[in-house]
């Protein structure tokens, strides 16, 4: 009766629980995103505020949490749904990988871009 | 008396090479249920019809069905609120259909089987019964109330995803012996609920609560399974 089902992992209890976890963050982070960039900043949204702000180092922090939780969170919303409706093995395991590098590949180019930004 | 329409799936693998539907007349006493219904056709109309039932009051779990798209037991759904004819009758959505509306139950059972649905205690029996508090027992929460028809594990769009995924009531069954002041079993059931066919698998739809003719909440039950898991893991 138990079959074995590739690209599907075993175990979980971390990403159910991360996923949370990151959720939690992503509502106070977007909050803060969407009330600073449209409220408290007066929405002076311009070229020279922006690469000031995004030159402080609490801001690259909170940026940096910013992108670690969307992209984990987005990226198990999306492997649950790929390993709910996808039945077919080998395009299963693709797809599980495809998803984990692009997730890799958006996180070490945020990384990048956010660790060494600096004001011109 | 009223004449009802009941539109039944029919199924027969030796004769049909897919399913279809048909109608039936029934005249209906005021007070019958799904099942008085399909007994009428029958014993009366069509011999053919095949359904399990047994004791007819709820308690047994073998008429669960399909009824205008929700699952429930024919002899508990009463006829009066379906107001417009026909009444549809599926079999449980999510198991092969052996019959018309009789289903394999089989992964149902060995799901069940999976979460060692019984009391783990290597402790040496007490002189007399292991004592259980009546504020223990209420942690239980209802939950020893399942009668294994399968509705909510039929009704759950990710049962139906995935076969192998333990399914509602066999994680409300081990959340009955979990939460059990009596049990030590969790380190046996850890490996079977902590896996992506078991506790995570759950997207909370909550279906299966809506199904269950006994009123149980098995989306509560794995909630508190998922976080005894973390906790116990972090």
């Amino acid at each position: 009766m138990k079959r074995k089902q590739y690209g599907i992992g075993s175990g979980g209890a971390f990403a159910w629980y991360f996923q949370r976890i990151t959720g939690l963050i992503l509502i106070i982070t977007l909050l803060l995103h969407y009330l600073y960039l449209h409220f408290l900043n007066g929405g002076n949204v311009t070229f020279q505020e922006v690469t000031q702000r995004l030159s402080t180092p609490l801001w690259k922090t909170i940026d940096l949490v910013f992108l670690v939780s969307v992209v984990y969170h987005a990226m198990q919303g999306i492997l649950m749904v790929v390993n709910d409706y996808v039945h077919r093995p080998a395009v299963r395991s693709t797809l599980v990988a495809t998803v984990w590098v692009l997730g890799m590949v958006l996180t070490i180019t945020g990384v990048v871009t956010i660790v060494t930004f600096t004001a011109a | 008396m009223a004449v009802r329409k009941f539109k039944i799936f029919r199924f027969n693998p030796e004769n049909d090479s897919k399913p279809s539907y048909k109608t039936y007349e029934v005249e209906c006493l005021p007070g019958w249920t799904i099942l008085d219904a399909l007994n009428e056709i029958k014993w009366f109309q069509d011999g053919t019809l095949t359904y399990r039932r047994s004791c007819r009051h709820g308690i047994c779990g073998s008429c669960a069905m399909q009824v205008n798209g929700l699952n429930g037991l024919a002899c508990e759904l009463q006829l009066a609120p379906y107001k417009k004819d026909p009444i549809v009758v599926d079999p449980l959505p999510g198991f092969e259909v052996h019959k018309d509306l009789v289903v394999n139950m089989e992964p149902f059972y060995e799901a069940l089987k999976r979460v060692k649905p019984w009391l783990i205690n290597e402790d040496a029996p007490p002189q007399r019964e292991r004592y259980q508090s009546p504020e223990e027992f209420l942690e239980l929460d209802n939950s020893i109330a399942c009668i294994l028809c399968a509705a909510c594990t039929s009704s759950c769009p990710s049962f139906w995803a995935d076969s192998n995924y333990l399914g509602p009531a066999a994680l409300l069954k081990a959340f009955r012996y979990e939460f059990d002041s009596r049990d030590k079993g969790f380190e046996e059931r850890r490996e079977v609920l902590d896996n992506k066919h078991g506790l995570w698998r759950c997207h909370k739809i909550i279906n299966c609560f809506h199904a269950c003719p006994k009123g149980l909440n098995p989306t509560g039950a794995i909630s508190k399974l998922q976080q005894k898991v973390v906790t116990e893991k972090w």
